[in-house]
């Protein structure tokens, strides 16, 4: 168990990334009760937006100027692309059966998917995302990639932002409102279309730093990324509660940090040294998420809410 | 109550010059057939003969014939009179439309393939003028129409994506293209300009709308002549014989243009036998002799392999029917009891991989052969258990949850087959090769692999699995229908449509979803036993969310919504259509998954209950648009209330 410390970090990091790309989903579920499963590929064409960006510049930009340009690119893209999304697909769905916009939005991610594959220049295979130059650093036994320092310092500024964010303008505290109680929140004269387009484009902001941060982490973005990290992600958004904003980050913290331990430890268990590395951290990612629902169905979290009928 | 339709014409014709018009022209079309419609046989099917139709000549000669049949019925000739029992002109006019459409779409194809309207023979431009003759000629004929349609108008600030397209074209062109971003600029300007596409036919769409106010006036159905019912059942027969005809047509079309073709002409004619009343009247018919029809319609499937000459099409037969009965099992999870999976086609893998282990094949580690009705339980079985698996934690909470732990659960499966591979895992499914050489099945000792020859005909090894898998979609549409219309399966829609006053009448939610979950996963692992002798091989590869091929979880999905939810038909339906597009236009490969994610958005917004919609789920999603029926009971009450 000597390389605790170092896993214990790898989860953190790749937690705090989860987080992130919860945030969106949790966000607009605690608003419209809708699992927007398009938020995967928002990160996806987030992190192409940067990718543009950067291939834009001029070669030989240091990538410390380059970096907030990318930063605004993608949130500018992905941003745009969720306010559409609401706008066109979404909206005129509101007050469909559930099963409507649940299926809009899987057909949404299959069209964004395939927009990028189709369209963007050379984007059937992966393409090569910048990494942040220099060696890792260590601090004691732990090593840190140069590239995750991005993502240590953005996923704490970004909730300490939105949290003040929540609680303490306007419109933070009448989306609360409206969270709580839509039909109320609109009788105390709060426009509550507003608020769900700025739902979906927090979210989609929280997404496309997200998507820079993968890209930095792997130095590489491809069409098919937002599958798996979005999964990945609304589990996260589960296991913290979902419709809580805390609890999303949270329940990425505890997803990478499982997914790490899963990596790093099942393996030596006994009976199961064919079960570790890898291979099966999704898989192991899955099995918390179903244990967490038959323990603490609400999430950690969460509150019980009854059903809205 | 004021009256909302009339019966007008679109076009002011005196009545004679319009019903001559629509003749003449649908004369034409049909007689175009006859004649060679371009120089050259390289366009497919080659038009090139006079005397013998061949390929779209037959849509142009049946487009033709049936718009005279149905002008000929709604005029009332003696003997004719059958095929338009509502004697609405609605009918003619989509008929028309279809004619239109088969000679518009020939003459395009012809002139873009060969290289310009310089190949059309007269022919080609006989056909042209029939098709508009008929439509012009429909448009004079007295319609059902509404009296007012008030024009609706798009966003205006979507116009502004008008100036904005060509201000994208010269972008992209002021940018050199060795600039990196010239390509994204290029990008950019195409998606400008689909949009403004979309905007603008939109618009017309509209505008079409308001000019054409086409409606429906409820013209009731006319008694039917008392027929023997002999006569009746052999109405049905040949019915279900024509349609067999029109379903086989449509599978062993050759070449996407011909598909294309039959496609559009089939999205006219239906709507125009709708309109004439001949559907209304073939569905009391069959509801009426309802064992009749269910033999009939069995019958006529289980004789398609005896229509064709060779395995090439019953081997696509026989991939439809494995699909369309994992759609049918799928829309007992969701259109009965409306829980939402998208990881179905795990359980079509379980099934497979449960088959494929005990089959006897050489590269599975169990070196066991079960006899089919085991193995097949075994599929069962096991694809049963996981669902209890997944389904016992999840279903307890609400709805959302599942759709997530099943999107989950479908990508896992695929994962860990693929790990199950000797280094990642213990060895078990010989990872991303799959499990290969699965042996044919021998039932009661008639080998499915061989070719036998039945009553002069031979049956190859595709028709033997046909047969079986028939059989296996008979046992899910008997599921299906016992179960959808039992206690359990009105629980179920009880479910759906409201858990908690479901749960008040008394009815255990959470036993009774459990019980859908599982019984759509035992019927898929069913479907999967025989999925996995007809192919041979499984892969995990054969099993995900989204591929560019069905079956896979998201076209299973759009089978069922498509096709319409908590309907027999409409699965099986949804699945021939999703299953023979992409294999019929391949020209359409590149961009099909993005043609089908943009049809689900499109679908949810326009017709959310599918083609063929369960009656109660089409009232639900149109609410506010069905006027209100004041009946007499109504006005009384409304009078004493006052």
């Amino acid at each position: 168990m000597h390389d605790l410390p170092q896993q214990l970090a790898n989860g953190l990091i790749l937690g705090a990334l989860y987080g992130l790309v919860a945030i969106g989903y949790t966000m607009v579920y605690g608003i419209v009760q809708l699992i927007n499963f398009a938020h995967g590929e928002i990160v996806m064409v987030g992190g192409f937006g940067a990718l543009t960006a950067y291939l834009a510049l001029p070669g030989g930009t240091t990538l410390w100027l380059a970096l907030p340009l990318m930063l605004i690119a993608g949130i500018l893209v992905s941003t745009l692309t969720a306010v559409a999304a609401e706008r066109f697909a979404y909206r005129p769905l509101r007050n469909a059966p559930r099963l409507a916009p649940l299926i809009t939005a899987i057909g949404l991610s299959i069209f964004l998917q395939q927009l990028v594959f189709s369209f963007y220049p050379d984007a059937k295979k992966a393409r090569v995302f910048p990494k942040l130059p220099g060696d890792p650093f260590s601090l004691g036994s732990v090593t840190i990639q140069r590239s995750d320092l991005f993502l240590i310092i953005a996923a704490p500024l970004c909730m300490l932002a939105l949290g003040w964010f929540v609680t303490r303008t306007r419109s933070g505290r009448a989306m609360q409102a409206t969270s709580q109680d839509p039909d109320t929140a609109k009788l105390m004269g709060i426009d509550t279309d507003r608020i769900i387009v700025m739902a979906f484009a927090i979210g989609a902001a929280f997404a496309a730093v997200a998507a820079v941060a993968y890209g930095l982490r792997s130095g590489q973005v491809d069409f098919r990324m937002g599958f798996i990290l979005g999964l990945k992600a609304f589990t996260a958004a589960v296991l913290g509660g979902i419709g809580n904003i805390y609890g999303a980050m949270l329940g990425g913290v505890a997803l990478g940090l499982a997914e790490a331990l899963a990596t790093g430890y099942i393996q030596h268990l006994p009976g199961m040294h064919l079960f570790g590395g890898g291979a099966w951290k999704d898989v192991w990612a899955f099995v918390l998420l179903i244990l967490v629902l038959l323990v603490r169905p609400q999430g950690l979290l969460g509150e019980r809410v009854s059903d809205r009928a | 109550m004021t009256t909302t339709t009339e019966t007008t014409p679109v076009i002011p014709l005196p009545a004679r010059a319009a019903t001559a018009l629509t003749g003449l022209g649908a004369l034409t079309t049909a007689a175009s057939a006859a004649l060679p419609w371009t120089w050259t046989s390289d366009f497919p099917g080659d038009l090139t003969y006079a005397g013998s139709p061949a390929g779209l000549q037959w849509l142009a000669l049946t487009a033709g014939l049936l718009t005279l049949v149905l002008l000929l019925a709604t005029h009332g000739t003696p003997g004719l009179r059958w095929a338009a029992p509502t004697r609405s002109h609605n009918g003619v006019l989509y008929a028309a439309t279809g004619a239109l459409a088969v000679s518009v779409f020939s003459v395009t194809a012809i002139a873009v393939e060969l290289g310009g309207l310089a190949n059309l023979e007269p022919g080609g431009w006989i056909l042209a003028a029939g098709g508009l003759l008929t439509v012009l000629g429909a448009l004079g004929l007295p319609l059902d129409r509404r009296i007012r349609v008030p024009l609706r108008t798009l966003d205006r600030r979507l116009f502004l994506l008008v100036p904005a397209a060509p201000l994208g074209w010269f972008g992209a062109h002021a940018i050199p293209g060795d600039q990196p971003v010239a390509p994204v600029m290029t990008a950019l300007a195409g998606a400008l300009a689909l949009a403004t596409g979309a905007v603008l036919l939109l618009q017309l769409g509209h505008l079409a709308n308001t000019w054409l106010r086409l409606g429906t006036i409820a013209r009731p159905l006319p008694a039917p002549r008392q027929l023997p019912s002999w006569a009746e059942v052999l109405i049905i027969v040949l019915a279900f014989g024509l349609g067999l005809f029109a379903i086989t047509f449509g599978i062993d079309t050759e070449y996407g243009e011909l598909f294309t073709g039959y496609l559009l002409l089939a999205a006219f004619v239906v709507p125009a036998l709708t309109r004439s009343g001949l559907l209304a009247r073939l569905r009391a018919l069959t509801v009426k002799h309802r064992p009749v029809t269910t033999g009939a319609a069995f019958a006529a499937a289980a004789s398609f392999p005896f229509t064709q000459t060779s395995d090439q099409y019953t081997s696509v037969a026989t991939n439809i029917l494995i699909f369309a009965t994992v759609a049918l099992g799928l829309n007992i999870v969701v259109g009965l009891a409306g829980l939402l999976d998208l990881g179905y086609v795990a359980f079509l893998g379980v099934g497979a991989y449960a088959a494929a282990l005990v089959s006897g094949s050489p590269a599975s580690p169990i070196h066991v052969q079960f006899p089919f009705w085991a193995a097949m339980l075994t599929g069962a079985a096991v694809s049963m258990v996981f669902g209890v698996l997944i389904g016992a934690p999840t279903l307890r909470l609400r709805g959302d949850y599942l759709a997530i732990v099943t999107l989950g659960f479908g990508e896992i499966f695929r994962i860990t087959m693929l790990n199950l591979n000797g280094t990642t895992g213990p060895k078990v499914t010989n990872g991303s090769n799959g499990i290969p050489r699965i042996p044919d099945l021998e039932i009661l000792g008639f080998d499915l692999g061989k070719t036998h020859t039945v009553a002069g005909i031979e049956l190859g090894r595709f028709s033997n699995y046909y047969l079986l898998m028939l059989l296996v979609t008979a046992l899910v549409v008997l599921v299906f229908a016992r179960v959808g219309n039992s206690r359990i399966g009105r629980a179920w829609v009880a479910i759906r449509e409201d858990e908690t006053a479901a749960e008040a009448m008394g009815i255990n939610g959470f036993r009774l979803k459990l019980l859908a979950f599982a019984l759509g996963a035992c019927l898929a692992g069913l479907a999967g036993t025989v999925q996995a002798h007809v192919s041979y091989t499984v892969t995990p590869d054969q099993y995900t969310f989204a591929e560019a091929l069905p079956p896979n979880s998201a076209f299973l999905l759009a089978a069922v919504i498509l096709g319409g939810m908590g309907t027999i038909s409409g699965p099986l339906a949804g699945a021939t259509l999703l299953f023979l597009i992409p294999k019929k236009l391949e020209f359409l490969s590149d961009y099909q998954l993005l043609a089908f994610g943009a049809a689900l958005i499109i679908l949810m917004r326009v017709r959310p209950e599918g083609l063929i919609p369960n009656r109660r789920r089409q009232l639900e999603f149109h609410e506010a648009a069905i006027p209100a029926q004041p009946t007499g009971d109504d006005a009384a009450l409304t009078k004493a209330g006052a």
